[in-house]
């Protein structure tokens, strides 16, 4: 038995690799089981996760390992501690729930086995990452996880107009905004790519003064940060490690891959680029965040690291608010949600290295990246329901649909509301955990500026979220619908396949919500307990200190505030909102500056894509074939006349040889006639001169030769 | 001592004339006899490599010393690398070649003049290709200078003949080109090794001794022979030759002289340089690991442009030597392991990917211009799949061999400029990390013209190839995977190899 909880943490991410390569062979049956094993083997990686909760639990920790490199005394190996079991449950059981989402939503497709390759493919590499004892093993998973982005991004690759993200006609600085699949796809992957290569150079310098890959090994033996301070490349390593949580977190400056991702198959965008591994990031953080923390001598060694977490995060929340706020498609809307809602979540682990308790922080970090894992994949879920049911993506083609789809308005109701922060919802008590741990924050000197970014954010979040609630719900029917209606398209609640797993999560919201002062309690005991066995260096203050009035003031009236806005305009509808934009120029260029994306998206492509194509076409055209081309090309000049010495050989030499061994070839080949005459020909009795000659040579090793 | 090696060099050889002949009577089933005996070849490698660490066989060569076959662990990457790709490919040839000779010879009447001429030129072909495959093995496993430069030149002829015959284009003049360039790049080569086995005594690399040689004579054979080699290299400024070679070349020979020959310029930097002149080597790094970066960074740039999709792959090409230039300048051990598996994956990656492409123009009828392609995913799967899987390893993604191969090769190079100390080596390894986006960039842009969107009306009716197509091409995916899951088959001889030279490591 007590082998069986080591291979535990193997099982959770093999299943789920052995479903994926799996699925060819299935398809083969039929795809029926196809479809129905794909969640099987999802639900066998849920089951092993589940099987190791009692260890975390009980505060205990499952270390395996198995040699993989052992020149460079590199190990494989599996660190199921808490924090891993922990992520890792609540990781899979939403992939299970998803997964069957899928055999609803993308009933039909032609692609199905490609589908469920990648979707487990990504559950597998993703349950690595989390797993994982070593950052070289995470990376494995990290870059696996991206490929299959990649993959289920540009899922539908031939590329038809009907797939594509982003309005159509729509241009910034003269390029156009709309992606299909294929070219979102490449875009995440480029992106991501970037952060990667940070991650990688971080980790080689910090490999190159620990010797080592291994996250317990880095914990204990703490003397590599001595080196590293002494080079000056302690704050320089570590933040370019988090580079790679920013790219794969879609934290700011490389956000912008993220909402083009929604090209992909929603199920896709509920899975990969909302509930999971967007969250890759975060874990990196929260797994790396306390080894550096831990190895400091001093605290303000590495204070400039967490400086930089919690402002990239504290912006990306905002930045990303102010886009979600002027989004059409809900989808997007809600992948600027996630942006932002990550931002936050970087906020909290950031301020948990410039408290005196690491753990308040980072538990508040790790409780809404649950809670927010739990709301965001029901309402993507939701979400592709309703583009299902009115064959839109744009919100204002939605309306009205609270009586046509009663299950789906309730559930999403009740996430939307945990998005936005109402009270008693999971995502109230998450939200307010970062805020007050933002406030406990010793480090005070930007921190006022830091709380205020997040409350204002926190007021956009409640705007833009019963913005769609009441753009979608509520109001009269659009004139798309109206259209639908009279082709005799009429909007169905979703099917149960589909309807069941997001009520489940919509459930899991209410029921974390209620307990939710508890549930946090708890995590924070779990968390803090482990954090104080695994580090040395890392004390908790016992106690997290309960409610934050001000923290819970600030809460309860952001989501008062722009719950209020919106319902104003968007749920009574007692005032148009186009108005606001139509009468006030300044209003105008804001909405401008939000909706074009701060204009950041159209910079990076041309400085980083067109500058690039250009100065590599100018390059082609005046260096390579201008220049280095045209030399070889005088080197051709004078091979003209070597061509006419190889002439002469050939006429003189080498025919004179071949005829002299004509009759020989002649014997040899069994053929009684030249079928050919010409160059060819000759080289054939060259070469064989040469393989005689070099036959010859071999006779005269073998029979001079003396072994040694 | 049995004579396991130099069966496995001489055996493709000898029976080079015999595929002739064969080819002249059963016509394109003659590539399987060379398929069966460098498969036998392959074997007796992995045979010797299995047989112990630092395999070895001697045969006497006076006056010039000893005719050495040496399998160690610098050489057995390159060994089996270059005869599994040579098999994989010979099963491959037999598909490919039967296309490409019968549009040669289509424009015949005659029908028996034209199977004739066909027998005869697939005969042709399989004899030249033995011969290649074997002299690049010989050269990989020369323990003696001289022998080294025979083996050198000896894959330098039937690669000539093999452009010049049965390539694309303007072949006649491309293969001199291709001839010309890589042979000034050879004499270089000789001059060096000449002066440095007449200055030594000795032409035997194990007892050439350069530590109490006059040292001023050194550099300028180490520059000779880093110059000689880089020609083959493709090195920046020396790569011309390069794009029109690779691309006009039958395509599965394209496969092999991509990755699989001029790569061995980095194994001949290694085992001439770094092991015979460890000094000079420190002395040249720098200057090198600054061409590397240039070639990688201009190789992408270059294949960004092509519309060519053998040109595109040729360039690509050009850009990963650098990463092979850029690994063995780092003047630290795992940093020049790198490299060398840096060979091993891109010589898979690359030859999935002219395999694929060879795939592409077999099946629709020789389209190579990419503007021309598009959407093939739905009509060639296993094609586009096995393409992924290359271009994967050639960004270095995990789970491919490329990921390990680029891991090592950075970390070394890091490694080597936090050990010295030496800031600007840290910036210059930190930008070829940033360039490898450039080959991401590069990458997945053909991945996306060549197979995404929609299927162009003329290649509506595609299909994927036959089983000695798919089959090469899965089992090369399938190693590519394998070594990058478990990379020990490559790194638990190599490291300790290079390490001895170079110090460090766990032993």
């Amino acid at each position: 038995m007590a082998d069986l909880v080591q291979v535990l943490p193997w099982l959770v991410w093999v299943i789920p690799l052995i479903g994926a390569l799996l699925t060819p062979v299935f398809a083969h049956i039929n795809g029926k089981i196809r479809d129905i094993m794909a969640a099987v083997f999802a639900l066998g990686g849920a089951v092993s996760a589940t099987l190791l909760l009692p260890t975390a639990l009980s505060g205990e920790t499952i270390h395996s390992e198995i040699p993989w490199i052992p020149s460079l005394n590199i190990n494989a190996g599996v660190l199921a501690d808490p924090l891993s079991i922990f992520i890792a449950t609540v990781v899979a059981w939403i992939c299970f729930l998803i997964m069957v989402y899928s055999i609803g939503y993308m009933h039909g497709d032609p692609n199905l086995t490609r589908y469920w390759f990648f979707m487990n493919f990504f559950i597998g590499n993703m349950l690595l990452i989390v797993l994982s004892d070593n950052f070289l093993q995470m990376f494995f998973g990290w870059e696996g996880v991206g490929l299959c982005s990649y993959g289920l991004i540009g899922f539908w690759n031939k590329d038809e107009l009907k797939d594509y993200v982003g309005t159509r006609g729509h241009t910034v600085l003269g390029l156009p905004q709309a992606y299909s699949p294929s070219q979102a796809g490449m875009k995440a992957f480029m992106m991501t790519r970037v952060g990667d290569i940070s991650f990688l150079i971080g980790l080689l310098i910090l490999y190159y003064y620990s010797g080592t890959f291994s996250f317990t090994e880095l914990a204990e033996k703490t003397g590599w940060s001595k080196e590293l301070v002494s080079a000056g490349l302690f704050i320089p390593a570590a933040i370019l490690i988090f580079g790679g949580a920013v790219g794969k977190s879609a934290q700011f400056p490389l956000h912008e891959w993220l909402p083009d991702a929604m090209a992909g198959p929603t199920a896709v965008s509920a899975l990969i680029h909302a509930a999971t591994m967007v969250k890759a990031g975060v874990f990196l953080v929260a797994r790396v965040g306390p080894i550096f923390y831990n190895a400091a001598e001093v605290t303000s060694q590495v204070t400039p690291l967490f400086i930089t977490i919690a402002w990239i995060g504290v912006f990306t929340a905002f930045l990303a608010a102010t886009q979600a706020v002027v989004a059409k498609e809900i989808k997007k809307l809600l992948a600027y949600s996630t942006v932002s809602q990550i931002g936050y979540m970087m906020l909290a682990l950031g301020v948990a290295g410039l408290s005196t308790d690491f753990a308040l922080g980072y538990t508040a970090g790790l409780f809404h990246l649950t809670s927010h894992a739990i709301f965001k994949a029901a309402l993507f879920m939701g979400a592709g329901a309703l583009i299902h049911a009115t064959g839109s993506k744009y919100l204002h083609d939605m309306g009205g649909l609270r009586k046509h789809m009663k299950y789906t308005y309730i559930s999403m109701l009740i996430v939307a509301g945990s998005l936005a922060g109402v009270p008693f919802l999971s995502g109230f008590w998450s939200k307010d955990a970062i805020l007050a741990a933002t406030l406990g924050a010793s480090e005070t000197s930007s921190m006022s500026i830091i709380y205020a970014l997040a409350v204002v954010t926190a007021v956009m979040t409640a705007f833009y979220t019963f913005k769609m609630i009441g753009l979608v719900f509520f109001g009269k029917p659009s004139e798309h619908l109206e259209e639908r209606e009279r082709e005799g398209h009429h909007v169905h609640e979703a099917p149960k396949i589909m309807l069941i797993p997001y009520t489940i999560l919509a459930g899991a919201t209410l029921a974390i919500g209620i307990v939710g002062f508890f549930f946090e309690e708890g995590l924070h005991e779990m968390l803090s307990r482990n954090l104080e066995h695994e580090f040395a260096n890392i004390h908790i203050v016992e106690a997290s200190g309960g409610i934050n009035p001000t923290a819970l003031v600030s809460s309860l009236a952001a989501v008062g505030i722009g719950g209020f806005i919106a319902y104003y305009y968007y749920i009574a509808r007692k005032a148009d909102p186009t108005k606001i934009t139509q009468n006030n120029s300044f209003a105008r260029g804001l909405y401008q500056f939000f909706y074009n994306r701060w204009y950041m998206n159209a910079i990076y492509y041309w400085v980083f894509v067109k500058s690039v194509e250009g100065f590599s076409r100018i390059t082609f055209k005046n260096l390579e074939l201008g220049v280095i081309d045209k030399i070889s090309t005088s080197v051709a000049t004078s091979t003209i006349t070597f061509s006419t010495i190889g002439r002469w050989v050939d006429i003189n030499v080498v025919d004179g040889v071949s005829n002299g061994i004509a009759s020989a070839g002649k014997v040899l080949s069994g053929v009684s006639r030249r079928i050919q005459t010409g160059v060819t020909e000759e080289y054939v009795f060259a070469y064989v001169m040469g393989a005689v000659l070099l036959i010859l040579l071999f006779l005269y090793i073998l029979l001079t030769g003396v072994s040694v | 001592m049995q004579p396991i090696l130099i069966q496995a060099v001489f055996l493709p050889i000898i029976l080079s004339p015999v595929v002739y002949v064969l080819g002249r009577k059963i016509g394109a089933r003659a590539g399987w006899f060379a398929f069966a005996a460098l498969l036998y070849s392959t074997l007796l490698i992995l045979l010797a490599a299995g047989s112990s660490p630092d395999y070895l066989e001697n045969y006497d060569w006076q006056p010039i010393g000893t005719f050495g076959l040496r399998l160690d662990g610098l050489s057995v990457p390159f060994a089996a690398t270059i005869y599994i790709l040579s098999t994989v490919l010979a099963v491959y040839s037999i598909p490919y070649m039967t296309h490409r000779i019968e549009e040669e010879v289509e424009e015949i009447q005659d029908k028996a003049e034209r199977h004739r001429l066909f027998n005869h030129k697939i005969g042709l072909y399989f004899t030249y290709y033995l011969a290649y495959a074997a002299g690049m093995l010989g050269t990989v496993l020369a323990t003696n200078l001289i022998q080294f430069y025979i083996f050198f030149e000896l894959m330098l002829i039937p690669s000539f003949f093999l452009i010049a015959q049965f390539g694309y284009g303007d072949r006649v003049k491309i293969s001199l080109m291709y001839f010309l360039w890589t042979h000034v790049g050879a004499l270089l080569l000789l001059a060096g090794l000449l002066a440095l086995g007449f200055l030594s005594g000795h032409f035997d690399m194990s007892l050439i001794n350069t530590a109490s040689m006059n040292q001023s004579v050194l550099i300028w054979i180490a520059v000779a022979i880093t110059v000689g080699l880089f020609v083959k290299l493709a090195a920046f400024g020396l790569h011309i030759w390069l794009p029109y070679a690779h691309a006009e070349a039958p395509t599965p020979i394209s496969a092999l002289l991509s990755p699989a020959m001029i790569g061995i310029g980095g194994y001949a930097v290694i085992r001439l340089l770094l092991f015979l002149l460890p000094a000079q080597y420190e002395i040249i790094t720098f200057a090198t690991s600054i061409w590397g970066l240039i070639t990688i960074i201009y190789g992408g740039l270059m294949a960004l442009n092509q519309d060519d999709i053998k040109r595109f792959l040729a360039y690509s090409s050009v850009s990963q030597m650098g990463y092979i230039i850029f690994g063995i300048s780092s003047a630290y051990y795992v940093g020049v392991s790198g490299s060398v598996f840096q060979y091993v994956s891109h010589g898979t990656g690359k030859a999935l990917l002219f395999m694929a492409a060879g795939s592409i123009i077999m099946q629709t009828h020789g389209i190579r211009s990419i503007s021309n392609l598009g959407g093939l995913s739905r009509r060639l799967p296993i094609t586009a799949i096995a393409a992924m899987v290359g271009f994967l390893a050639i960004i270095g993604v995990p789970p491919m061999n490329g990921f390990q191969s680029e891991w090592m090769l950075f970390y070394g190079s890091f490694a080597g400029a936090l050990k010295t100390g030496s800031t600007a080596k840290l910036f210059i390894t930190a930008a070829a990390l940033v360039a490898t986006a450039l080959t991401a960039g590069y990458t997945l842009v053909m991945m996306k013209r060549v197979f995404y969107g929609e299927t162009p009306e003329h290649l509506q009716h595609v299909k994927e190839a036959g089983l000695t197509v798919t089959i090469p091409l899965l089992a090369l995916a399938f190693i590519t995977i394998l070594l990058g899951i478990y990379p020990g088959l490559v790194t638990e001889r190599l490291l300790p190899v290079i390490a001895s030279v170079l110090g460090g490591g766990a032993s």
